[in-house]
């Protein structure tokens, strides 16, 4: 069986979602056999953009001039281009302050300092390549990483997800955070896939995998303020992972 | 008539004995309040008092996830085996029997599951009498299910009278013998609620599919999915295959879907039977009270009120169900 070859990829990010695959330990061996790694900067060097790759995994935002430009050639040189992790699908955190002007937001950080990078308002992959499939999550599930390349290797590509973080939370038999607790809990608006990985620890979501599709924001929002919980924190809150939940 | 009773401070010395037979699991209520069918380790008395537990006994028949099938290039698709020692439910409510009678009809009467009969052959019912609260309609409306059980506790003054549904529940009285006592003692007629003796409600081929409340239902539901995990009848299952990593290998996974699910209703192609919330509500309903298949008829609505309690947004068939079956009283 030919390996497939991949490029993996981190833009503006914590790297955390390319750490998660590196930390499918037990899974390992058998990637390297099923897996050429040719491009992995945080993983092998040298690393080298030097070939096609049946599948680019990219982690990160965009956010300077750069990423924009290693995206695209990614993209021109990979068969599928995934976006890795929520910044990737979303923006993520470091989209947080978009539509806030850039220059105000570099002189509160860096004050009078010169600063050499150039950037921008940080945008999903989506925004400038045709993106094949998204994995969202901050980061992923394992077993998600594990899935998706398992798929690869016979050409198919993750099926999304459509039911919030609540199903698999009912699943493992809790209590509601948000009904039952009176906490501030995003699971109802957020996609599921985590297995409840917070609420099941007594931690409400805090929405890091991203708006379900068909997510029913009006009855959220009055369901929250029923919980005194209102519309500015609930919005600020969603916004830390996915800044297009609108007002 | 002359019954079988057993004073409320046997009942450890019962369990104790039912022990000896099989695992035992009965509702627990968990250092969270929450009330969960769960193993009942020595010591520890069921919480027989609570309304509902949050999941109902479904989940020992059909997992929330699990893998339904095996393939290896060399052996083809395989069936997973499965170990399934005897299992006493203790403390089943009425609704909870017609639950897993309805089930039964389900995966094992036409093409039986062989995974959910090999789990159910292992399960040993114990069905006690209850007072429904605010949410339950069990008293309300009439189900032709059965709340079939091995044993069933009649709750009296001070105890339970016990009466045998099969020769398995023989065998446990026996099991218990000495610490029964007869007693002379009416029980209530039927402490099953309308379980038992209900009258089916008439079948409608077809719901307008103009009525508002579909439309008003579906603008608030929040499509979480949690009325259909908690439902004791619900059974519609989404099935996935997932390969392995070595190429040759794959598992076939079923889990507990949703009809308010965008998924639901989608077919090759990315079409889909019912867009909108509104269609899906309405043949959440159609298969709720009317059933489908060899099931049409049969609502499998027990009134357990599971639905309505965990529903985020407060959402409720049974009024509309009220208005629109022509149920018998």
């Amino acid at each position: 069986m030919r390996r497939l070859r991949l490029a993996i990829v981190g833009l503006t990010a914590c790297s955390g979602c390319q750490l998660s695959l590196l930390n499918c330990e037990d899974e390992l061996p058998e990637l390297l056999k099923r897996f050429d790694f040719h491009f992995f900067p945080m993983a092998c060097s040298p690393a080298l953009l030097d070939d096609e790759y049946d599948a680019a995994l990219v982690e990160g935002c965009v956010s300077m001039p750069h990423e924009r430009e290693l995206l695209e050639e990614l993209r021109r040189r990979s068969g599928y281009l995934v976006a890795l992790g929520t910044c990737a699908v979303f923006g993520g955190v470091a989209a947080l302050r978009n539509g806030e002007d850039r220059e105000q937001l570099r002189r509160h950080v860096y004050d009078d300092n010169q600063v050499a990078v150039e950037t921008c308002d940080p945008q999903p992959l989506a925004s400038v390549v045709a993106v094949d499939a998204g994995v969202t999550g901050c980061p992923p599930e394992k077993e998600e990483l594990l899935r998706l390349l398992a798929g690869l290797i016979r050409g198919a590509l993750p099926v999304g997800i459509d039911y919030p973080v609540c199903t698999e939370c009912r699943m493992r038999e809790n209590l509601c955070l948000l009904t039952e607790r009176n906490m501030l809990c995003l699971g109802i608006l957020t996609e599921g896939g985590c297995g409840a990985r917070c609420p099941g620890l007594s931690v409400p979501c805090e929405g890091c995998r991203g708006p379900l599709v068909e997510a029913n924001l009006t009855e959220a929002l009055e369901i929250y303020a029923q919980k005194s919980f209102d519309r500015a924190t609930v919005l600020g809150r969603l916004r830390r992972f996915c800044p297009e939940w609108q007002s | 008539m002359a019954t079988q009773f057993i004073a409320n401070h046997n009942l450890e010395l019962l369990l104790e004995r039912l022990r000896t037979y099989a695992e035992v699991h009965a509702p627990v209520r968990g250092d969270d309040g929450g009330v969960r069918f769960a193993a009942l380790t020595p010591g520890t008395l069921p919480d027989l008092a609570a309304p509902r537990t949050l999941l109902p006994p479904k989940k020992y028949l059909l997992q929330p996830r699990e893998t339904i099938l095996n393939y290896t290039d060399e052996a083809g698709y395989q069936l997973p085996s499965v170990i399934s020692s005897p299992l006493i439910l203790f403390g089943l409510h009425p609704c909870d029997l017609a639950g897993i009678n309805y089930l039964d009809q389900v995966f094992t009467c036409d093409d039986p599951d062989p995974l959910y009969a090999a789990r159910r052959s292992a399960l040993i019912l114990v069905g006690v009498s209850c007072s429904p609260d605010e949410f339950c309609s069990c008293h309300r409306s009439a189900s032709p299910l059965k709340a079939t059980s091995d044993l069933f506790l009649n709750v009296l003054d001070g105890g339970f009278a016990v009466t045998s549904g099969s020769p398995r529940g023989d065998e446990l009285l026996d099991l218990a013998n000495g610490i029964f006592e007869e007693r002379e003692s009416a029980i209530p007629e039927d402490m099953r609620r309308f379980f038992g003796h209900a009258v089916t409600a008439e079948v409608r081929p077809e719901l307008d599919a103009t009525l508002p409340e579909w439309q008003e239902l579906a603008d608030r539901c929040l499509g979480c999915g949690v009325c259909s995990i908690c439902c004791p009848t619900c059974y519609c299952f989404d099935v996935l295959e997932f390969g392995g990593l070595d190429g040759r290998s794959a598992a076939r996974v079923r889990q507990w879907d949703n009809c308010l699910f965008k998924s639901h209703g989608e077919v090759a192609g990315g079409m889909s039977f019912r867009k909108n919330r509104a269609e899906r509500f309405r043949y959440r309903y159609r298969h709720k009270y009317h059933g489908f298949g060899a099931l049409q008829g049969i609502p499998s609505c027990v009134g357990c009120g599971r639905c309505r309690v965990v529903c985020p947004a407060g959402l409720d068939l049974r009024p509309l169900a009220e208005r629109l079956e022509r149920w018998l009283p």
